[in-house]
């Protein structure tokens, strides 16, 4: 049987910020239409891959094709079909919601009506209405949060990478991001997002990737992963903490108490 | 109020002051040592030491009689409690308008628990102590000369009125700061756009307020005006230091005392209405503009029809509303209208040039060279600060397919649009004062414009190789070496724009060959569009790197 066609291929990445090594040889296939987590604890390398797989940083070494495109020789051409929320994302704090979305579909070349329709549909989705006539500057972070979601998937992107997307979102609004994402990866678009929410990463993923100090650590679905941790009936959070070797926490949680 | 959290907080403020730019060279030095503020004070001050002295020698080597030595004296040493006054406020509010929004809501002050109280005596505390050299120098200059002339009394009224005046600055800035916050909740209650106009007319009429002081004009006019013992400057607070010198140096012990007073009962006030204002009106969040309900989505503009492309028209209108909405930037807005007017103040109130210009060889247009110098300069600083103002935004654009031609296009686009206004000013004064003629005009607009190019172009090649991208309390927008060299590459490339005015002078007063103003014009247009071009490509290579490698 043929394997599904890779939408996002990754081989020997490695990114150095000076002496400090953010990716280390990782290697990574996402196929078609998948929804993917990354998981893994604070600076294991999430955000770094994220940024690489869209050519916002250049990798010391390896490489990254999505959708076949060389992201290294062609990064305007992946963009164009990427859509991408960065781990608290900075807006343009002086444009209003309809002005910063407005701003992006005339970037991403969306015609007056489709932009209309959009902009308008996806303010009304995520509870923006009355909002959108605002400078974002008053914003609550759940906010910001939504503007940045409607802003990645405003141009029907084919890859859709996000990074703590559900971050700061109220649940009515997380379940729709979540329903969204469900939904998007029906119509074949292929999702990675990275998460610390366990229960999330389980609920809407097909496959999880466990990062570890800038390396795969683990990979596959939260049932694969449970047994390779040999806790075939405990919680992900549980095989997460045993995979990535996170001892003592009681001792710590007593620490902080005292 | 408690002394230790108050000096304590005072400190963490003029760090942040300092701290700026991760890339500033004085991270590593005056920031993680805030005495050695004192340190260059104390050598500013031996240097004081060392103009007052030579100051005194040569009074005294021309001949000046004592008469003439003190009305120098009290003009100097009446003049300084004035100068700190203006200059410890414009400073303090320059560092306000500078804030950015975002950092000022994320301050730790919103919800530590420091009080009013605290906070406004520590931020005065911190505006002094940051610019504290400043009144070190000034003491030091006067030392020797109060010493020297045998007003060693006056001298020491003086720096108790210095240290008085540049906290009355300082203070000043506490109050307007909490009216600022109460206003803008006020005008945007009205509606936003109110907002930003008011915002920007209050930038151009600050600095304007900082030229005007710091031409030396006006200091002379108060002087002059407290010398001749107007009875009206009794009733001007700010004044008063300044009286308590001018009083003694007339040997009115008593009256110099009262105005002493006066100045610290003043400086009280201050402090009271600082205190009061702060518990009032301060407001931690930062402000939002509401528009409309619903937000204005762009039709297809007719710009389109003549092959403007819908991304950079967007950059375009981005850049516009960044300039008029965000505080920080505000203020680099008025720069290039501002700077070519007050450079030619000079030459427009000279009482020569009228009448040389009559004489055939010199064209009334040669008068407006300095203009188009503060164009140039202007235009130079904008475009650098041009790319570092994305700021931790960067990702928006990185993140969206735009060629860095496209964003390097919209950069110079923007920044030659916002100096053409000042060079149509700079225009207008030279028509309005020089009567120049219909071509006359149409040259200096040509000449401005490629200048305007050409320092654009620059300014952006060395904003994107140099930029600053922090976004801290006080954002910089491009390095420290960066503004230095642009500054320095901006001159040279108007030296080379005026090089065939230079030359095709020469010609005429060395070789009788025949002058032709607007072919050294168009000759130096010329060379200016060469470096707007080649700075343009720099640029482009440049922005290329900032877009495939996002700053971490």
């Amino acid at each position: 049987m043929d394997s599904p066609s890779p939408a996002i291929e990754a081989e020997h990445l490695s990114k150095f910020y000076g002496q400090v090594l953010g990716l280390n040889d990782l290697s990574l296939t996402v196929t078609k239409g998948e929804v993917r987590g990354l998981l893994g604890q604070n600076g294991s390398g999430k955000s770094t891959l994220l940024k690489s797989l869209l050519g916002l940083i250049h990798p010391s070494s390896g490489w990254v094709r999505v959708l076949g495109v060389d992201v290294q020789k062609a990064p305007m051409e992946v963009r164009r079909f990427v859509g991408y929320v960065p781990e608290s994302p900075r807006l343009y704090e002086f444009l209003t919601a309809t002005e910063y979305l407005d701003f992006i579909a005339d970037v991403r070349g969306l015609g007056y009506e489709e932009k209309k329709e959009r902009i308008t549909r996806l303010i009304e989705s995520l509870d923006l209405e009355g909002k959108q006539g605002e400078t974002i500057t008053g914003y609550s972070q759940g906010m910001k949060q939504k503007v940045a979601i409607m802003g990645a998937i405003l141009h029907h992107p084919k890859i859709l990478l996000m990074d703590e997307p559900l971050n700061g979102l109220d649940p009515k609004s997380a379940r729709v991001v979540k329903e969204l994402i469900h939904s998007l990866a029906r119509d074949g678009v292929t999702t990675v997002f990275s998460t610390h929410v366990l229960e999330i990463a389980e609920a809407i993923c097909d496959r999880l990737t466990i990062l570890q100090n800038g390396r795969v650590l683990a990979e596959g679905t939260a049932q694969e992963l449970r047994e390779k941790a040999g806790l075939s009936n405990s919680g992900l959070e549980d095989v997460f903490l045993k995979l990535t070797g996170t001892k003592g926490v009681e001792d710590i949680v007593e620490a902080l108490r005292r | 109020m408690r002394i230790r959290v108050l000096l304590e907080f005072a400190k963490i403020l003029m760090l942040s002051r300092l701290r700026s730019t991760r890339q500033s060279f004085l991270s590593n030095s005056i920031t993680n040592r805030p005495i050695l503020i004192a340190l260059i004070g104390s050598i500013m001050f031996a240097a004081g030491v060392g103009f007052g002295t030579a100051t005194v020698s040569f009074l005294r080597g021309a001949g000046a009689s004592p008469a003439d030595i003190g009305q120098i004296v009290e003009t100097i040493f009446g003049g300084i409690p004035i100068f700190l006054i203006g200059f410890f406020f414009t400073m303090g509010l320059l560092w306000e308008l500078n804030a950015s929004s975002e950092s000022e809501s994320a301050d730790s002050i919103n919800w530590l628990p420091i009080s009013p109280s605290e906070y406004v005596f520590a931020s005065t505390l911190s505006t002094s102590y940051t610019y504290s050299p400043l009144v070190l120098v000034t003491v030091g200059y006067s030392l020797p000369i109060g010493i020297l002339t045998g007003n060693t009394s006056a001298f020491l009224v003086l720096v108790v009125a210095s240290v008085v005046a540049a906290f009355i600055g300082s203070v000043t800035v506490e109050i307007l700061r909490s009216l600022l916050a109460r206003a803008s909740t006020s005008f945007n209650k009205v509606g936003g756009r109110s907002m930003i106009i008011l915002r920007i007319l209050g930038v151009i009429l600050i600095l304007l307020f900082t030229q005007t002081l710091f031409s030396g004009f006006l200091i002379i006019r108060i002087i002059n005006s407290v010398s001749s013992a107007n009875a009206t400057t009794v009733l001007v607070p700010l004044l008063w230091p300044t009286l308590s010198i001018t009083s003694i140096l007339r040997s009115n012990l008593l009256s110099s005392a009262y105005f002493l007073l006066l100045s610290l009962g003043f400086l009280a006030v201050l402090a009271f209405a600082a205190l009061a204002f702060r518990s009032k009106f301060w407001v931690a969040t930062p402000q939002s503009f509401h528009f409309s309900n619903t937000g204005t989505i762009s039709r297809v503009s007719r710009l389109r029809r003549i092959g403007v492309s819908a991304i950079s028209l967007a950059l375009v209108r981005r850049e516009i509303r960044s300039a008029t909405r965000r505080k920080e930037v505000v203020r680099l807005m008025a720069i290039p209208i501002i700077l070519p007017v007050m450079i030619s103040f000079p030459a427009i109130f000279s009482p020569a040039p009228t009448t040389s210009a009559a004489s055939g060889l010199i064209s009334p247009l040669f008068l407006a060279v300095p203009l188009l110098f503060g164009v140039g300069l202007g235009t130079l600083f904008l475009g650098m600060t041009s790319i570092g103002q994305e700021g931790k935004r960067l990702w928006n654009l990185s993140s969206l397919p735009i060629e860095a031609g496209t964003v390097v296009t919209s950069k110079v686009l923007f920044t030659s649009l916002i100096s053409t206004i000042g060079l149509v000013l700079g225009l207008g004064l030279t028509v309005f004062f020089f009567q120049v003629s219909v071509m006359d005009a149409l040259t200096f607009i040509a000449v401005g414009i490629t200048l305007v190019l050409a320092e654009a172009s620059l300014g952006v090649a060395i904003g994107s190789r140099y930029p600053d991208f922090s976004d801290g309390p006080r954002p910089r927008f491009v390095t420290i070496i960066g503004s230095i060299i642009g500054a320095f590459l901006g001159v040279i490339v108007m030296l080379l724009m005026s090089l065939p005015l230079v030359f095709l002078l020469l010609g005429r007063i060395f070789l009788l060959l025949p002058f032709s103003l607007q072919l050294s014009f168009f000759l130096g247009g010329m060379v200016g569009l060469i470096f707007a071009r080649i700075s343009y490509s720099l640029s482009i290579r440049s922005v290329n790197g900032i877009l495939r490698e996002l700053p971490n």
